[in-house]
């Protein structure tokens, strides 16, 4: 029997950064659309990728469409730059396209991330990839996406207030954690990935680009430098971000950072920095090392760098 | 079709001078709805005014239900004009609401017409709080206080009876009077000129179909709403309507003062439905 | 800085080696072995995969150990890498070359119904004979009929259609073969164009396929499915040659084709059809999935069985990448909500565990 090998023109391997460059010109063309649109869903026909979806494959197409051998990639996953995940990630497209690596989010020109948005403030013209599980902040509140497209066109989120509302007469305060819904540029509402609510007003305003892509999903979305993002709150009740004025990285005793809890058998709790890239510069310049640590979105006092943007707690009067 | 006057023993009970013989609030005229083989609604035509209680009467099948629905601005019908006198910055003077776009057709819904439904479920959100029911009118028309809300929730739960230790319960868990007075509050919430009610006493008890009723006649004086009242329940009608249609295959056979066309109706068919119901 | 952060690397790599260290080395002799001793595994995959290609879906097969999801993963990747060179000509029923084809409609067809390859009447007993190390058995050959049956069958829905049975075809232009919406290339809207909806349920999850079509047949769907027509048969692909413009054959692949009916569809009292095909033999997943086109099509389904549901939740790749997805750290997205949590038991419970009625201690911002 004849293989086929012996009769077709030898492999020559892959396309440089894996897609074809039909699958990248759709993708760039997308995240222009999305840029010109922002916070609207584009759709994508998404290839698949040899790692499994819903492991960011969406992040990934983004990012492969936009890299080249003078990228600086930054990868991670909750914040971690060595998490398996994220150096699975990272190995794979710096297997495929050559470009250079970092951990430090001030050197990167582009930062794939699952979950989390980086402590010190990006800056122009660098882009932010965030792997998107399900773009859809209707999905709650409507299945079915015809339908979700509808009321994304008549700007229709009244049930995504009904939900806030039924939280405040419930718990007396939000009870959405991560994915907080917020509308882009006073348009459309988008779910900003599941990041924690401390990384949701990073958005806002912000110097960098961000791309949001879900591959599972196929759909693309951007919030494109210095454009209004406002998470969902009523005009006298404000949104809150997590509260962990207490907590203290038990390695550099930084606060006022997204920290991880680290349960321990005696039922303390110890913290770290979830920022490891973030922890790592903080750790070197206690050494004495020269690093340079850029400005935070959170200062040492926890005050964000938009005033006013974040509204001290307001406790909701039920009345009856 | 020739306009009834409106009957005037309400008039010196309205709060705001009104000219006798202004034009009708609600005005339609020759209204057309074919579902299939079945044509539900045939050359249909009404002018209701503000402070007045229509009601549209006829057996199961008649049509009637589909009139409300086309109303409501839920289906669009065939043919047909649909104006409504609304306050003249809206904008929407002598427009055919069934000619508007979607988005537009929501809001004139959403703003303009309160509707309650003899099943509470296609009204309310069951699992919702029912001050959620109500305050969900005032998120869609752009509210965005909560303190607000709560109490225009709490102000149109109260326009509506409705005992306000349990505003924030459920549906599911109120009795079927309560929900009707929910859906009521929804429908009333944004003060709308337009009240629409598709048999809302059906299935009560009578005791708790009196109360409601006693609620709608006190709102609609209130507010001088035009209440458009859909029955098979002529005593219902009898307690509220101040005018009366009979539907019948889809056509109005007969119309006319409530009490003008129940206790001497012309119609052989109004005659049936009349002593059966007797 | 410019250094890649190591921690997770080696883990990976060795946490691959121990996968692989339960299975023996890949051989091309295994992968030859695959294919030829397992060509229902590997039309399988060649369908999920919607790539035919047997010697990769056996290496796939080989390489990912078995585990099916990761072998049509496998394909699926690499498929996505290749480029399009062009389109092969439209093929019709009558031309296939068909070696099996049944109808359940009617005791007799035109044509005849042909057996042909199937397990449907073999007792499912293990042959306890081939353990160990005896003789390998004999395969049992069929034994070569005297007269070749025709390869070539019309179709049991054509004769319905002319009988009137049948509403009869849409007409619309024949679209060129590389203007037929593609569900690889496009982004996919819903209501989905037709292309669209047989080309999702083609290389859809047979498992998935099954459970949802399993459903409606069960009682949870509109209508009930009788099999008009199955076939299992091989198909010439013919292209016509970019540069001399001959037509010429690719090659032969395996195709399997169903089509089931109702009488009381949207149609009724006419016939409606439900129709499937894909590539490889893989009769289960193709009566499911015709079953739920003919379902899909219907006013007001069952919720599981509508066009968006079914494309959605019967994706192979989409489905288990993303179950298995929840294996990755969540650590960041749970402590936003114990931050919620804690907050709303401080709000509602004072220390000795009554609910609180007061309002909240005041909290200052961060």
């Amino acid at each position: 029997m004849s293989r086929l090998a012996a009769l077709a023109k030898p492999q020559t391997g892959y396309s440089y950064a894996f897609m074809d460059a039909f699958a990248k010109r759709e993708l760039r063309r997308r995240m222009l659309k999305a840029v010109a649109i922002p916070g609207y869903q584009v759709p994508y026909a998404s290839r698949e990728l040899p790692i499994a979806r819903g492991w960011g494959t969406g992040g990934l197409q983004a990012t492969l469409s936009l890299v080249g051998p003078e990228t600086v990639l930054k990868v991670i996953d909750q914040g971690a730059d060595d998490s398996v995940n994220a150096a699975n990630l990272r190995r794979f497209i710096t297997r495929m396209s050559g470009c250079q690596t970092t951990t430090d989010a001030l050197q990167a020109t582009i930062i794939q991330s699952r979950h989390r948005i980086p402590e010190e403030i990006l800056r122009e013209g660098q882009i932010l990839v965030l792997q998107v599980p399900d773009p859809e902040p209707l999905r709650a509140v409507q299945s079915d996406s015809s339908a979700c497209h509808h009321m994304h066109a008549d700007a229709d989120y009244g049930q995504m207030w009904l939900v806030l509302y039924e939280q405040l007469v419930r718990y007396k305060r939000y009870i959405q954690g991560a994915s907080y819904p917020s509308l882009v540029n006073g348009r459309y509402l988008i779910s900003p990935s599941p990041i924690p609510r401390w990384d949701t007003p990073k958005l806002h305003r912000a110097a960098h680009l961000t791309i949001l892509s879900a591959g599972r999903e196929k759909r693309i979305y951007a919030v494109p430098p210095y454009t209004d993002v406002r998470p969902l709150e009523f005009s006298d009740i404000p949104f809150q971000v997590e509260d962990q004025r207490t907590w203290a990285d038990e390695r550099t005793g930084a606060r006022y950072k997204f920290m991880n809890e680290l349960p321990q058998a005696d039922g303390t709790a110890r913290y770290e920095l979830s920022d490891t890239g973030y922890a790592e510069k903080l750790i070197a310049k206690q050494r004495g090392q020269a690093v340079t640590i850029g400005r935070t979105y959170y200062d040492d006092e926890g005050n964000f760098y938009h005033d006013g943007y974040l509204k001290p707690p307001v406790i909701p009067e039920q009345g009856g | 079709m020739t306009a009834i006057s409106s009957p005037l023993s309400y008039l010196n009970r309205v709060d705001e001078p009104r000219l006798i013989g202004a034009a009708p609030l609600l005005r339609v005229q020759g209204l057309c709805k074919r579902y299939g083989r079945i044509q539900a609604v045939q050359d249909v035509s009404l002018d209701v005014y503000s402070g007045e209680i229509v009601g549209i009467v006829g057996e199961s099948g008649s049509g009637k239900s589909s009139v409300l629905r086309l109303l409501n601005l839920e289906e669009l019908p065939d043919e047909g004009r649909y104006t409504l006198a609304l306050p003249t910055a809206i904008g929407l003077d002598g427009v055919n609401l069934f000619s508007l776009d979607r988005f537009t057709r929501r809001e004139v819904q959403t703003q303009h017409i309160g509707i309650v439904y003899q099943n509470p479920h296609l009204g309310l959100r069951m699992g919702h709080t029912s001050s959620g029911n109500v305050a969900e009118r005032l998120l869609i028309s752009g509210e965005r206080s909560f303190h607000a809300l709560r109490a225009a929730a709490r102000e149109a739960l109260a326009a509506s009876d409705f005992p306000l230790d349990r505003m924030d319960d459920p549906p599911r868990k109120l009795s079927g009077g309560m929900q009707q007075r929910v859906q009521l509050a929804k429908a009333i919430a944004l003060r709308p000129r337009l009240l629409l009610l598709d048999e809302p006493t059906t299935g009560l008890d009578v005791s708790v179909q009196a109360l409601v009723l006693d609620t709608l006649k006190r709102l609609q004086r209130e507010r001088r709403l035009a209440i458009i009242i859909v029955s098979h329940d002529l005593g219902v009608i009898r307690a509220l309507a101040d005018r009366v249609l009979v539907m019948r295959q889809g056509r109005v056979i007969e119309q006319g003062l409530t009490d003008q066309v129940l206790d001497d109706p012309q119609d052989a068919y109004t005659q049936q439905l009349v002593h059966a119901k007797l | 800085m410019y250094v890649a952060a190591r921690g997770g690397e080696e883990a990976i790599q060795r946490s691959e080696a121990l996968y692989h260290a339960l299975k023996g080395p890949i051989t091309p002799q295994l992968i030859q072995g695959i294919m030829e001793s397992l060509p229902y595994l590997v039309d399988r995959v060649m369908g999920e995969a919607s790539l035919y290609a047997p010697e990769l879906a056996a290496l796939a097969i080989a390489q990912s150990g078995g585990d099916l999801y990761e072998a049509v993963l496998l394909l699926r990747a690499y498929r996505s890498t290749q480029p399009r060179l062009g389109y092969a000509h439209p093929l019709t029923t009558e031309r296939l070359f068909t070696v099996r084809r049944i109808s359940a409609s009617f005791k007799d067809i035109p044509g005849g119904q042909i057996l042909g390859p199937s397990l449907d009447y073999s007792h499912r007993i293990l042959n306890l004979n081939l353990l160990g190390d005896q003789q390998p058995a004999v395969s049992e050959e069929a034994p070569l009929p005297e007269r070749p049956a025709s390869p070539h069958y019309p179709l049991v829905a054509d004769w319905q259609r002319q009988q009137g049975m049948l509403a009869p075809t849409p007409t619309h232009e024949a679209s060129a073969p590389q203007d037929i919406p593609d569900v690889t290339r496009d982004n996919v809207l819903f209501p989905a164009p037709r292309a669209h909806r047989l080309q999702a349920l083609a290389r859809a999850d047979t498992g998935g396929v099954l459970a949802l079509g399993y459903a409606s047949m069960r009682g949870y769907g509109l209508i009930h499915p009788t099999v008009n027509e199955l076939r299992l048969a091989y198909a010439e692909v013919r292209m016509t040659h970019p540069l001399t413009g001959e037509d010429f054959s690719v090659g032969r692949v395996r195709v399997s084709q169903a089509e089931v009916v109702s009488n009381g569809g949207q149609h009724a009292p006419l016939l409606t059809l439900g129709y499937a095909a894909t590539l490889g033999w893989n009769e289960v997943k193709l009566i499911a999935a015709a079953t739920l086109d003919m379902e899909m099509s219907q006013p007001n389904p069952h919720p599981a069985h509508t066009e968006e549901f079914v494309m959605y939740h019967t994706e192979a790749i989409e489905s288990s990448g993303f179950c298995i997805h929840f294996k990755l750290p969540h650590y960041v997205t749970f402590a936003s909500s114990l931050d919620n949590l804690r907050k709303v038991i401080s709000t509602f419970y004072s220390a000795d565990s009554q609910p609180a009625t007061a309002p909240a201690p005041q909290e200052t911002a961060p």
